[in-house]
């Protein structure tokens, strides 16, 4: 018995001493020192996959968030979705060069170099070109990139004058008219991989530098900040002012973005003074109505970077009727769907009325309320489809003495707004005799590429960059046309959409196609889903939500400034 | 004891077999791990997607995936629970299942510690106080704490606490306790004291939110063994020779007493494993419940896979030792 009392002892010095240890040592990173002075304390809402944003798994708002600052760029949208040039990186003001190609030129600041004292160069570019080329020959694999319309259509990429002036190239007859859009994201340093031992010029090694830029992070930096010690996807990424910096130093010296998933956390943690803002991804009416009424809290709604549908499946049998398809949109109340999801803490929000532009941008055009789509008039609609042969009888709409059968309409299990919008679509269908079965989903991506619905409620995500979105929506022969929309005149105007030299050009061609797939009623937009953010006054003062970005309002982090 | 041990060991082990082909079955059929890849604008190409397929071995049978789960053989040396591979992630190579698994046992097992350590600290006093003066004001009021935390959900018990925590920062204009972490940013640049305060600011709130949920159940237990104890024939005797009360409970009652519990809590402290998972989301510490989260949420089916058999390890392991504990303990008890 004595014996075991004194094993007993042990193990629970032991254990004591061990977690005493372990809570007493503060861990040593090897950083790039600085920090501390004027630090911000940022969250980021869900955790990134990958370090290279090209990649499949990196290629998220949230890794665009963690890199921001240490990737350089060539440009940027501003908060009104106006192209800008980084004038601390480009010096020249890129135009098309018209030839038997096209072609532009970027004219690199000589000052501008990485951290480690390597230039920023053409090989730079030259490496973004491969990523996202697509072309098996040039990258293996497809070099595991989300893929890019603008790198697909790029011949070449070349450098002179030491790399520090790039020329790229399109491929013969090829257009784009977001060609100015090319590394928007950020460059890489392609020196790093090369210094690893990785051949560029081989298509197997354009994959191995893939992997290598996604799998671990960046220890150099060619922009304002560079990471201090080791940044974590899931995590905390610290990043403090780059003391190599060509430009300007920027104010805030210390940049922490914290994964935080809880929605619920964040209020008590701006409060205790634990984060100092957030421009979280996802809606949420708890947040704002925690945030209201707070002191030294300013936050912002607007509508943000996606907007709500329905999409309607055209192999279905009933609902390869015009009239149904036009009925079934006339029926449905767009406003009081906008009312009931976001209206209490977006007053402002409206119905969307164009598949490619939101209200705000320059090139929108009314494509949907012409056709009465989304104005809850019952009686239109069944004026319309007593005009195509069906009748109402009692409660059930009838064609040719037979019920219209069910219509499964499906969503995202556990999305709130979502819900709520096909519950409010049910209602509004059975005032004209359809019967709307709503059904979740666990598995949107499958879901939608086996059609395995009827109607189908999800939500596509928007930048200023909209060309290729039209082809990728409704080209017959696209893997995204879900519901199987297949009109050659459609087809024409999505190719030539994507094939513009200019983006006025190109929206015209855009909103040529809306209104033919409005007159098809194949997709009814509903809202632009809001999006907001927040950040404490008392500590931070120049920050902005920018929707046209990923980046959100850390896009001016560097032009941020300390209060006191 | 020794062959006692072996044999429970070696029935164990087809348990966690038969685990393992539940887990992996269930996992397998409750959706595609590369739906969200799918589903990206624009669209991946084939190559893209058959190399995906292929890297998470998505393009073999059923039965050969769990094969290459299990064993590794047939594999890309990134596969094979039994060669410590726990697969490859669909976060990507930037995160490897068995480190991150590592990192965040390293900090579960501190949340955990600190919050059985106080729940059995307070299990026992309030037990044993309640059973001495059972039917007292203060053992009914011991009651009702320990009901309502029983009672309450661990969602509500810490957002509650964690608004207590706020107030009393607002009120005395500290900022002792935090909401979110393990630890501050920065804590490279701290001295050792400075370290051991913010990580103690930061254990404190998760831990009690952690700790009544436990407790309220172990001091129930304590209360009905202290009152058998109390109650039994060798403690009269005790009393009757005259045996001062504080002994005889100190070092009569108490010890045999403690007995059942050590066992409860035992497996218990598998339960809290599980049951930090709530507690980790609502303050934002990246310990196992994140990790299984996390897994799920992005549909990381080798993560998810690995997180289930730590736990059916786990249980199995705790179940092992609740037995043996009980010999070493109970005099009574002996395993042949």
């Amino acid at each position: 018995m004595q014996i075991r009392k004194k094993m007993l002892g042990a193990a629970a010095v032991g254990v004591s001493a061990v977690l005493a240890l372990g809570a007493c040592s503060p861990p040593q990173d090897e950083g790039n020192g600085g920090g501390g002075e004027n630090s911000v304390t940022w969250i980021v809402n869900q955790p990134g996959g990958g370090w290279n944003h090209n990649s499949n798994e990196g290629g998220s708002v949230y890794v665009i968030q963690m890199l921001h600052g240490v990737l350089p760029v060539p440009g940027f949208w501003s908060p009104e979705g106006q192209w800008e040039w980084n004038t601390d990186l480009i010096v020249n003001t890129p135009e098309l060069i018209e030839g038997d190609q096209v072609s532009w030129e970027y004219q690199i600041n000589p000052d501008a170099n990485w951290s480690d004292g390597e230039p920023i160069s053409a090989e730079d570019f030259i490496w973004q070109w491969k990523m996202t080329s697509g072309d098996d020959e040039i990258c293996a694999e497809g070099c595991n990139s989300r893929g890019s319309t603008l790198g697909s259509l790029i011949e070449s990429v070349e450098g002179s004058d030491d790399g520090k002036t790039v020329t790229v190239t399109l491929k013969e007859d090829a257009q784009f008219p977001g060609w100015f859009t090319f590394g928007a994201d950020g460059l890489y340093p392609a020196h790093v991989a090369v210094a690893e031992g990785i051949d560029l010029d081989t298509a197997d090694g354009m994959l191995e530098s893939s992997h290598f830029f996604n799998d671990a992070p960046l220890t150099i930096s060619g922009a304002e900040y560079v990471f201090d010690g080791t940044p974590a996807l899931d995590g905390r990424t610290v990043k403090v002012a780059n003391e190599e910096y060509w430009g300007d130093t920027p104010d805030i010296g210390e940049i922490i973005l914290e994964v935080n998933t809880e929605e619920g956390s964040w209020v008590p943690a701006l409060t205790n003074g634990e984060v100092q803002g957030a421009a979280p991804a996802s809606w949420s009416d708890d947040v704002i109505t925690q945030l209201e009424g707070l002191e030294n809290v300013e936050f912002g709604v607007d509508s943000g970077g996606s907007w709500e549908h329905l999409d309607v499946n055209m192999n279905n049998e009933a609902l390869q009727d015009e009239a149904l398809r036009h009925a079934i949109f006339n029926a449905i109340d767009v406003q009081n769907i906008a009312d009931r999801t976001y209206g209490e803490k977006f007053p402002d929000i409206t119905p969307r009325t164009n598949h490619v532009f939101s209200t705000s941008s320059e090139f929108h055009q009314d494509t949907i309320t012409e056709h009465g789509h989304g104005a809850g008039d019952a009686d239109a609609a069944l004026e319309l489809l007593e005009e195509a042969g069906y009748e109402l009888n009692g409660d059930t709409l009838e064609l040719d003495g037979e019920a219209v059968p069910a219509l499964r309409l499906r969503y995202t299990a556990g999305h709130v707004a979502r819900e709520i919008i096909s519950e409010l679509i049910q209602a509004d269908l059975s005032e004209i005799g359809i019967t709307a079965e709503i059904e979740t989903t666990d598995d949107l991506g499958g879901t939608l590429a086996e059609a395995d619905y009827d109607l189908m409620l999800f939500g596509w995500s928007t930048t200023p960059d909209f060309y290729g979105s039209p082809h990728q929506y409704w080209h017959s022969e696209s893997g995204s046309n879900f519901g199987g929309l297949d009109v050659e005149e459609v087809d024409t105007l999505v190719d030539r959409t994507m094939n513009s030299s200019t983006p006025e050009e190109s929206a015209e061609h855009a909103n040529e196609a809306a209104a033919l797939v409005a007159e098809q009623a194949y997709v009814l937009p509903i809202v632009d889903t809001p999006a907001f953010y927040f950040y404490d006054t008392s500590f931070i003062d120049g920050v902005t939500d920018n929707n046209a970005q990923s980046r959100r309002a850390l896009w001016n982090q560097h032009e941020w400034t300390a209060v006191n | 004891m020794l062959v006692y041990t072996a044999r429970r060991l070696a029935v164990a082990i087809p348990v966690l077999l038969a685990a393992s082909v539940l887990v992996f079955l269930m996992v397998d059929l409750s959706g595609d791990p590369l739906a969200d890849l799918r589903l990206q604008q624009p669209p991946p190409s084939e190559e893209v997607m058959a190399a995906a397929e292929a890297r998470y071995y998505l393009d073999r049978s059923t039965p050969e995936r769990y094969w290459l789960w299990m064993t590794g053989i047939g594999g890309n040396g990134d596969i094979g629970l039994l060669q410590g591979e726990f697969g490859p992630s669909v976060r990507g190579g930037a995160f490897d299942i068995g480190e991150q698994l590592a990192s965040s046992i390293t900090v579960t097992l501190r949340l955990v510690t600190a919050a059985i350590i106080a729940a059995l600290g307070l299990a026992i006093l309030s037990g044993v106080v309640s059973a001495m003066r059972q039917y007292s004001k203060l053992d009914y009021t011991l009651t009702f704490i320990g009901f309502l935390a029983l009672a309450m959900p661990t969602f509500w018990l810490g957002a509650l606490i964690k608004e207590g925590g706020l107030w009393f920062n607002q009120t005395t204009g500290t900022g002792f306790f935090y909401t979110i972490g393990a630890n501050s940013a920065r804590v490279s640049n701290m001295t050792n004291w400075e370290y051991f305060l913010d990580s103690a600011g930061h254990l404190v709130l998760p831990t009690v939110t952690l700790m009544l949920t436990s407790f309220a159940s172990w001091s129930r237990y304590q209360r009905t063994s202290m009152l058998e104890v109390l109650n039994s024939d060798y403690v009269r005797l005790a009393r009757a020779k005259g045996v001062p009360n504080r002994v005889v409970v100190r070092r009569h009652a108490l010890r045999t007493a403690l007995i059942p519990l050590v066992t409860v809590a035992t497996i218990g402290v598998v339960g809290i494993i599980e049951g930090v998972v709530i507690t980790e989301t609502i303050f934002q510490w990246r310990g196992l419940g994140y990790f299984f989260i996390e897994a799920v949420k992005t549909n990381d089916a080798f993560a998810v896979m690995s997180w289930l058999m730590l736990s059916g390890t786990l249980v199995v392991l705790a179940s092992l030792v609740a037995d043996i504990l009980y010999g070493v303990l109970d005099p009574r008890i002996r395993y042949e």
